[in-house]
């Protein structure tokens, strides 16, 4: 990606992030501030959709992920055999990992997970409020609701700020096709009135992603003239953009202003597979390795982060084979290792002596790991705390 | 196989009878069947062969008998929590897929299923045996603009296969062989001189429009022929229609019922080789119905196409040429469901090196979904890469290629030893 464009999306980023500020303290204003202190743990979890590891950690897909490979492996515990024996679906995964339970959900969100999830424990045993607790996501097949569970004792008012930025931008494009104006010479004469509606129109506020509760649900006007600007420019520009490189700007920017102690990132780059491009299916693999790459070295950066974050970054789950009844890559659908074997890599505080552990572990043994992290350890549930990592 | 197979003329009494027998199946049988019996009049020979088989081999069990077999599979239905309540038994739906997917009895389930096929399909062979053998031909084209690596387009095919370099143009082998195999296809001559165009023998699917064009100056000769840039207009309008599906499982299955129901023809979309064949232009409303970019990418297309060919069809020829794509404008990574010229006014740019790494992974999924059928035995692959002037052979079943790589063949001289030894 080009400077200009980079610096585009990361005034974008700031912009969303501001607002987002903005209308937190109007909204939480009489909430308790953090339980932490200075020395407070960190933790991000990094998961990028669905990538075989035939396209990444075995020899024939190792120069796709330079940085993972050459520059992190090296410093990481790494788990190369992570099982997902749950639903091979985006929302259920997702959900699994943050409850530490198999999820079995409507594939769409339509409903909460039905445990609690990291961010509920969290936020309740330490008596946090929301902006310690983020899940910012490319993914469309996410919602809102997997930012807390149904479970009564737990549920909303302990979740997660939930984002979804790359949303944001589907439906500026969506809104603008939708006119059907291809015919005028200049897209930004086209698209602007629908950038407008879209942004200052209320009923669309949570198509943009925000899981903002009560009434404070409109975009400030500073915000919607900046982000109808970057918008624009982002769509008569030649240059490609991606969706994951928009959730990675505004995941820094929470970083900057929030620092919150556990971030759930999701990237989603790599799912145009399902359309059945493979090249464009690498691209997204080299684009998550490279923001991994950017993560870790914006956590270094950060004060508040450094030496005090681990790191887990781990595929939702494989795709399918190649000769699969299910086509191949384009699905992650059938039941075999192609599929349901990925890996995970582990980096930071408590990855303290790399090593490559080649025990299985699965996805929900991630939740009573990073509680464990937390110094919460009495959680009843079904995965085991991840070997070769210190508390 | 047969265009017009006896066993295929299922009156009404026949679908009444399959109706009914369907009902003794477990529920999550049913949908799949009870779609192919409202469908019958367009279903292709194949499919209607298949399908009056299995029934056939569902009628040779005792009602006692059937329970015995498929007890596994309704128990595990109960404890997956399937009901006629809760899973359409008319159609697929993506709601039942959902529904089957996230079950922790998913792997079991289908284990199950196909366990109950192969024993239905095991006792009608016992009383009717299912004929497959006839010579088979799968040709496809990576053409000249697409810069495949020569290193690497072979290296994860078939191992039975061999690499043949082409002295001349290798464009001239795609010919021969539409052109060889059009004036041996006798099921497709057979269609035409009854007055059809329409064959399930013989399928030209093409992601621009060179295919046909071959085809036209040896008329009569009936084929199943689709270009996804003669699509456009019809894909255009689906897309438009699909792009309203709501976030929602069952407000999409509805959308997707609503669509297949559609009156299309009336709309005047679809191309000349299309319009006057109904078989066909239900195959392509269900391609297009069932996802896998088909709609989005024109190699998506194309494989897509081919596989679904193959499963439905089973065609004795199968010629699938690939082709370029554009880049993706700014925003169309980002809603890649989108239709890009509507999205933005910027000039299309054509993206060569990534349409041949499409290509080149979709060419030999097409041929990986014909080694999942019986057919392939006797089915002779030939893969060219027209811009290094190189083909990969792949001979039928248990024969060798008996032809030696050292140097380079004429287009002509490749594929009358071809024709010779595996497609007479």
């Amino acid at each position: 990606m080009d400077a200009s464009r980079r610096s585009l999306l990361k005034s974008a980023a700031i912009l969303l992030v501001d607002q987002w500020a903005s209308s937190r303290k109007r909204v939480f204003a009489g909430e308790p501030s953090s339980a932490l202190g200075k020395d407070e743990r960190k933790v991000i979890i990094v998961a990028c959709g669905g990538i075989r590891r035939a396209e990444t950690f075995l020899d024939t897909g190792l120069g796709n992920i330079p940085h993972l490979y050459r520059e992190l492996l090296p410093q990481s515990v790494f788990y190369p055999f992570l099982r997902n024996a749950g639903a091979t679906s985006h929302y259920n995964t997702i959900s699994s990992i943050l409850t530490g339970t198999w999820q079995r959900l409507d594939d769409w969100g339509k409903t909460p997970p039905a445990s609690p999830t990291l961010f509920e424990y969290l936020r309740k045993r330490m008596e946090l409020t929301q902006d310690y607790a983020w899940l910012i996501s490319s993914n469309k097949a996410l919602t809102s609701r997997i930012g807390a569970s149904s479970i009564r004792e737990f549920g909303p008012r302990y979740g997660a700020n939930v984002v979804f930025p790359k949303q944001l931008l589907i439906n500026a494009v969506i809104r603008a096709a939708s006119q059907g104006h291809a015919e005028h010479s200049a897209d930004r004469a086209a698209m602007q009135p629908e950038l407008e509606a879209m942004l200052q129109n209320a009923d669309n506020y949570e198509g943009l992603g925000w899981s903002v509760s009560g009434d404070e649900s409109l975009l400030d006007l500073r915000m919607q003239g900046s982000m109808q600007q970057a918008i624009e420019e982002l769509v008569l520009t030649s240059a490609p953009v991606t969706g994951d490189e928009f959730t990675f700007l505004v995941s820094a920017e929470v970083m900057r202003r929030f620092a919150p102690s556990l971030l759930a990132i999701t990237f989603s780059d790599v799912e145009v597979a399902h359309f059945g491009s493979y090249s464009m299916h690498l691209a997204g693999i080299r684009t998550v390795d490279r923001l991994v790459y950017e993560l870790w070295n914006l956590v270094q950066s950060l004060p508040s982060y450094s030496g005090r974050t681990t790191l887990f970054v781990l595929p939702e789950f494989g795709r399918d084979f190649d000769g699969s009844n299910t086509n191949g890559f384009f699905n992650h659908r059938s039941t075999d290792d192609s599929t349901n074997l990925t890996w995970m890599m582990c980096l930071g505080e408590a990855a303290r002596s790399a090593d490559v552990l080649e025990r299985p572990v699965q996805h929900i043994d991630i939740c009573p790991t990073i509680a464990g992290l937390f110094g919460i350890k009495d959680l009843d549930l079904p995965g085991k705390p991840l070997p070769g990592l210190s508390a | 196989m047969n265009e017009r197979p006896d066993s295929a003329q299922a009156d009404a009494s026949s679908l009444d009878s399959y109706r009914r027998s369907i009902e003794r199946l477990p529920i999550t049988l049913r949908p799949s069947l009870n779609q192919q019996v409202i469908q019958w009049a367009t279903l292709f020979p194949f499919e209607q062969n298949r399908l009056a088989h299995f029934m056939k081999g569902v009628e040779t069990f005792s009602p006692s008998a059937l329970a015995v077999l498929t007890q596994p599979l309704w128990a595990l239905e109960k404890k997956m929590g399937i009901t006629l309540s809760n899973f359409s038994v008319a159609s697929d739906t993506i709601e039942n897929a959902s529904l089957l997917a996230r079950s922790e009895y998913y792997a079991e389930w289908r284990r199950e299923v196909q366990r109950v096929f192969e024993a239905v399909n095991a006792a009608a062979h016992e009383s009717t045996p299912f004929q497959t053998a006839s010579p088979r031909l799968i040709l496809l084209v990576l053409p000249r603009n697409l810069p495949v690596d020569p290193f690497s387009v072979w290296k994860q095919w078939d191992r039975r296969g061999r690499e043949i370099k082409i002295s001349g143009g290798s464009e001239r082998l795609c010919e021969l062989a539409v052109q060889g195999q059009l004036a041996i296809s006798p099921n497709a001559i057979l269609a035409a001189r009854q007055g059809s165009r329409e064959s399930s023998d013989l399928w030209l699917i093409d992601a621009e429009g060179k295919l046909n064009s071959m085809l036209s100056p040896l008329s009569p000769v009936a084929a199943s022929s689709l270009s996804y840039i003669a699509l456009k207009p019809f894909r255009d309008r689906l897309l438009a229609e699909l792009n309203k599906a709501p976030k929602d499982i069952q407000a999409t299955d509805e959308i997707i019922a609503n669509l297949r129901r559609e009156a299309w023809d009336a709309w005047g979309l679809w191309p000349a080789e299309v319009a006057n064949q109904p078989g066909l232009r239900k195959f392509v409303i269900d391609l297009f119905l069932s996802g896998n970019g088909a709609v989005i990418f024109s190699n998506a297309f194309v494989e897509w196409a081919a596989a679904e060919a193959l499963r439905r069809a089973r065609p004795r020829t199968l010629v699938a040429r690939f082709g370029m794509r554009s880049k993706p404008k700014p925003f169309t990574s980002i809603a890649i469901f989108e239709n890009q010229q509507r999205i933005s006014s910027l000039p299309e740019v054509d993206d060569p090196e990534n349409s041949a790494i499409d290509a080149a992974i979709l060419a030999r999924y097409v041929w990986l979904n014909a080694c999942r059928y019986p057919e392939q035995e006797q089915t002779l692959c030939l893969c060219v890469a027209e811009h290094g002037d190189s083909a990969f052979v792949i001979p039928p079943a248990g024969k060798s290629l008996g032809l030696g790589s050292e140097h380079p063949r004429t287009p002509e001289e490749l594929y009358r030893f071809l024709e010779a030894q595996f497609l007479s």
